[in-house]
């Protein structure tokens, strides 16, 4: 069997080794020519040419962007305006009532993602937390209970989201089970309130496996004779848990925090499918804000689009650099 | 075939220079060891000669060829290193073959070198296994059949031996020697060991902070160290020595024992702890007290102190009783005595 | 069944005692189980009802088939249903046509005979059974092998890609020294602030210049240079010895070779781990195609089900069957492979 696999994989792979046979001549050249340091180029030049194309340049066309005017989409085709496109996004009235703004979408989105991000984070790491320590204990089927977590966090946003609509929809499971309870049925997802939180729950059930394997690996690295050592101390359970795993596993779950508030700042995909940002603009969030008036609507106003994704952009990379900070730290607390 | 010359070496990273300006030549068919503390130069120099790394300044020639700026799949030599670095996803055919597949030789004639070394080396069995499915001593001889296979105008071996438990490490020594005498290729060895160096080598190189301390034969080193750091770095235990004051071609050793020295002033005697032995009868001797025995049977080594506190080391044959705190009067040839002068090199007699 | 669950439920080292933690332990796990499982189960159970039953309130649990008889004289089998007639009788009568609010029935056993009964009064007779129309018909009729193959070529392709340029990045990372490494390193350490949803317009215009609007490519290129697989397969290759690629050297290998021949096959774990994200991410994939591809022919299966379940007339028992065609090769990942990825979670931290 095993020889029949390797036989398999040769002959899959063959395409490939003989492609690697064939540059191997004209890299040799290069070789001599350039020596051993030379090519350290050749190795860093594809991806870095797909990187600086599909990455670098549009960094710095976005700034190019956000300060343009007009639908076109070529940047020849679009007049300078300055920072028009910031003082339309940020003038308001009000600040407390986006209706009152001039860009009153966007605050809508703004203020949607930020209860949505307030909301969801600290679900997520409730939730991650109890089921990492549960995890933690001494369970048979360990393995399996990790992997059931885990299971969501694989299936596409598209899927996920289309799963829940059917559960909730009219006639539903979920409204099968209200029935069962005898409860009255509601459309869920034409609720204002129930929709938003759908979008809550619906992304903390599809990502929560991930953070919780983060957080189980941090208490699996605290040491076992610490809580030996406590046990000896006859610390009660309570004490233990705040006084010995809390802080032990505070770098983890610091960047379970920051990484959980990046990925919620950025929310679309489930969130757009399961209820396309209704009912009215009530789950609209910032990034299907940004998608919309870049390509989606009718008036598409790429200017605006990419002066807002420049605004979410500044908030991700103060969370990414409190992410470094802290990862930097707790590995720092690890070498001590 | 397989002389190789050095002229000027030096060798920088960054500004730390490690390599201060070698000349060396290794004669065909010779076996050089490097030996020397850690942190001396010897795997460096080694690297040097392999093009694994370039030197700063100076030249390298193999056979007349300078092969300073070649690349290291150029110059013809094959290496040993310290880990083996055999390649764990390849069987030890493949790992024997890749360097000549490479080079594009016939497929039969790999085939031939591979069962040849097989034989060599008795690791014809081993063929389809796998580097981490074999023992040490074997993942050794693989090692060096993967040398041998390439038929290198010289064999490079940085600390081949060191990782294998110590009587493994025997077994093999006494098998690269033979292999040496069989294949009559150049070796150049580089080792920390020093048993290895004087049982191996036909010339040794003792290196120390990047310099060349002396070049001889195993025997030429031992009877006549050109410094006071190779007198102490060959030979085990290492040699005692007594620092004394000279004057008018005499000198005193702790305890009232007088010396003719050639040389005036500061002056090191050194003897050997194998050159020192019991006095008999009432002649003049080195008066010492005993601080430890260490009986080994065949062998009793002696810690004792001289009476200004010099520590003196001796082996004697045999079993001798003696007890710690036990004064001992030893005598000494006067052959076995060497003198060092204040810059720390070799006095003649 | 005792014997089963004393096995499941016995707790290693603390004899036989429950403590209320054990039962809040496995009440969470087993609630867990339920929700993450669950909702993907019943996912694919409501994938084989026919549309009639899908729109029932309340739905049933199993999916069912109406069954179907020959009846003498009628060309197409007709379809089974209880009838309640007016003596107060109930029958199993098969039927012919429906009009308005009245059916006419026809018994089996005796054809010649016509009978009409309010539809009030008949239910319709179902077995348990599968509708695997729902899976048929959209494949053939309404493009989804197309977005199939597009799904499955943009994730090969993109996989390739990754693994190729990726593990050549930090094949140079990893094992030369070079001026501008440690900029080179910044950078990719830089761009992981920067996600797709923030450079969409820029990347969007970078595309239209490069011609790649409306191709697969234009989905693929943009998404293989990730940094994460570069930091991964980088970490991986530090632990691969230095003196494995000098002996290579020794060995007359060209760097190309050393790459190939040593380094890669070396980094099968790392690479076995990447290639895994990868398929994951790109099979995944729905907000830069949604983009990219305007044209129904080159639609990835996200965006066609995405498309299909924002029409009008939504027709849920084909979305639903796509869906579960969709999450296939995910649950085949997740059977085989979960625990290379979960500890690969574990070990670097990404996703």
């Amino acid at each position: 069997m095993a020889g029949l696999g390797q036989t398999l994989g040769r002959a899959a792979t063959w395409p490939l080794t003989l492609a690697a046979r064939a540059v191997d001549p004209p890299l040799r050249a290069w070789q001599r020519r350039t020596g051993t340091g030379g090519m350290a180029a050749v190795f860093l030049a594809p991806n870095l040419l797909i990187f600086s194309v599909f990455v670098l340049v549009p960094l710095v066309l976005n700034f190019a962007y956000s300060m343009t005017g007009g639908t076109g989409i070529l940047l020849g085709q679009r007049p300078f305006v300055g920072a028009e496109q910031y003082a339309r996004l940020l003038e308001c009235q009000d600040y407390t009532r986006p209706i009152t703004c001039r860009e009153d979408q966007f605050w809508t989105a703004v203020g949607n993602t930020a209860q949505f991000v307030i909301f969801q984070v600290s679900l997520m790491v409730v939730v991650s937390l109890i089921t990492a320590l549960i995890l933690n204990r001494d369970i048979r089927g360990r393995s399996f209970f990790r992997a059931v977590f885990f299971f969501p966090v694989l299936l596409s946003p598209v899927v996920v989201g289309l799963i829940w609509r059917w559960i909730l929809q009219r006639q539903g499971l979920l409204n099968l089970i209200m029935v069962k309870l005898g409860l009255e049925p509601e459309v869920w997802l034409n609720d204002r309130v129930y929709a938003f939180a759908a979008t809550i729950g619906v992304s903390t059930w599809a990502h929560m496996g991930f953070y919780t394997l983060i957080l189980l690996a941090g208490l699996q690295a605290i040491p076992r004779d610490l809580y030996e050592a406590a046990e000896m101390d006859a610390t009660p359970p309570g004490r233990v848990f705040w006084r010995i795993t809390l802080p032990l596993l505070g770098p983890n779950l610091a960047v379970v925090l920051v990484l959980a508030l990046i990925r919620g700042v950025q929310i679309f995909d489930e969130a757009y499918v399961l209820t396309g940002g209704g009912p009215g603009t009530s789950t609209l969030y910032l990034t299907q804000y940004i998608y919309e008036s870049g390509f989606a609507s009718l008036l598409r106003e790429p200017g605006l689009a990419a002066a807002a994704s420049i605004l979410m952009g500044a908030v991700l990379v103060v969370l990414t650099l409190i992410q470094l900070w802290l990862s930097r730290r707790a590995e720092g607390r690890k070498a001590r | 075939m397989g002389r190789i010359v050095l002229d000027g070496i030096t060798k920088s990273f960054g500004a730390t220079q490690v390599i201060h300006g070698i000349d060396l030549e290794i004669e065909e068919g010779e076996l050089a060891v490097f030996v020397g503390p850690s942190g001396c130069g010897k795997s460096t120099l080694l690297r040097l000669i392999a093009g694994l790394d370039r030197p700063t300044s100076g030249r390298i020639e193999i056979n007349g060829r300078d092969v300073t700026r070649a690349s290291a799949a150029d110059r013809g030599l094959a290496m040993v290193f310290q880990s083996y670095a055999l390649y764990p996803h390849m069987t030890v055919r493949q790992n024997l073959s890749f360097g000549l597949e490479n080079t594009r030789m016939p497929k039969p004639e790999i085939a031939e070198r591979i069962d040849e070394a097989g034989r060599m080396l008795e690791i014809g069995e081993l063929m389809e296994r796998r580097p981490t499915q074999l023992s040490g001593g074997q993942r050794q001889r693989v090692a060096i059949g993967r040398a041998i296979v390439r038929n290198p105008t010289a064999f490079l071996l940085d600390e081949p031996l060191s990782n294998l438990d110590a009587e493994l490490r025997g077994t093999m020594r006494a098998e690269l020697a033979r292999l040496h005498a069989r294949l009559a290729t150049t070796m150049v060895y580089v080792t920390h060991d020093q048993v290895e160096a004087m049982t191996l080598a036909d010339k040794i190189v003792v290196l120390r902070g990047g310099r060349i301390e002396q070049v001889d034969t195993p025997l030429g080193l031992y009877n006549r160290p050109q410094n006071l750091f190779v007198a102490g770095f060959i030979g085990a235990p290492n040699m005692n020595f007594f620092r004394v004051r000279a004057t008018g071609g005499q000198a005193e050793l702790p305890g009232g024992l007088s010396l003719a020295v050639p040389g005036e002033g500061e002056v090191t005697v050194g003897i050997r702890p194998q050159g020192l032995h019991l006095a008999t009868g009432d002649g003049p001797a080195l008066e010492v007290v005993i601080r430890l025995v260490e009986a080994l049977g065949a062998e009793t080594v002696v810690h004792a102190d001289a009476a200004d506190g010099t520590p003196v080391v001796t082996v004697l044959s045999g079993q001798p009783s003696l007890a710690a705190g036990q004064p001992i009067r030893l005598a000494f040839d006067a052959d076995a005595v060497h003198f060092f002068g204040a810059d720390g090199m070799r006095l003649e007699a | 069944m005792t014997r089963i669950g004393e096995f499941l439920f016995r707790r290693r080292g603390h004899g036989g005692r429950w403590h209320w933690t054990d039962i809040a332990t496995w009440t969470w796990l087993i609630l867990g189980t339920v929700l993450m499982f669950g909702p993907a189960l019943w996912l694919v159970g409501s994938s084989f009802k026919g549309p009639a039953q899908l729109a029932e309130f309340p739905p049933t649990i199993l999916p069912y088939v109406q069954e179907v008889t020959e009846v003498e004289g009628y060309d197409k089998p007709l379809p089974l249903y209880t009838a309640t007639l007016e003596d107060g009788t109930t029958r199993t009568l098969a039927e012919i046509r429906r009009i308005g609010t009245n059916s006419q029935m026809v018994d089996p056993a005796n054809p010649g005979e016509k009978i009409n009964v309010n539809i009030a009064n008949r239910s319709p007779l179902r077995e348990i059974g599968l509708a695997t129309g729902n899976y048929v018909e959209p494949l053939v009729a309404n493009n989804f092998v197309l977005f199939l193959w597009n799904s499955v070529f943009v994730t090969t392709m993109a996989t390739l890609i990754t693994l190729l340029t990726n593990s050549m990045a930090a094949f140079a990372l990893s094992k030369y020294r070079f001026r501008g490494r440690d900029a080179v390193m910044l950078l990719i350490v830089a761009t992981l602030m920067v996600p797709l949803s923030v450079i969409l317009v820029p990347l969007y215009s970078v595309v239209n210049a490069t011609g790649l609007l409306n191709s697969l490519w234009g989905v693929i290129l943009p998404t293989v240079a990730t940094p994460t697989g570069v930091f991964l397969l980088r970490q991986y290759m530090l632990t691969i010895p230095d003196e494995l690629l000098e002996a290579a050297r020794m060995d007359h290998a060209s760097e190309w070779q050393i790459y190939w021949r040593i380094v890669l096959p070396l980094a099968a774990p790392a690479l076995a781990v990447l290639a895994i994200f990868s398929v994951v991410w790109r099979w995944n994939d729905f907000l830069w195609p949604l983009i990219v591809l305007s044209k129904r022919e080159l639609y990835t299966l996200q965006v066609g089900l995405n498309t299909y379940a924002g029409e009008l007339n939504v027709q849920w028992h084909y979305i639903l069957a796509m869906t579960v065609v969709t999450m296939i090769p995910v649950v085949i990942v997740f059977v085989f492979l979960q625990r290379f990825i979960t500890t690969g979670i574990a070990g670097a931290g990404i996703k």
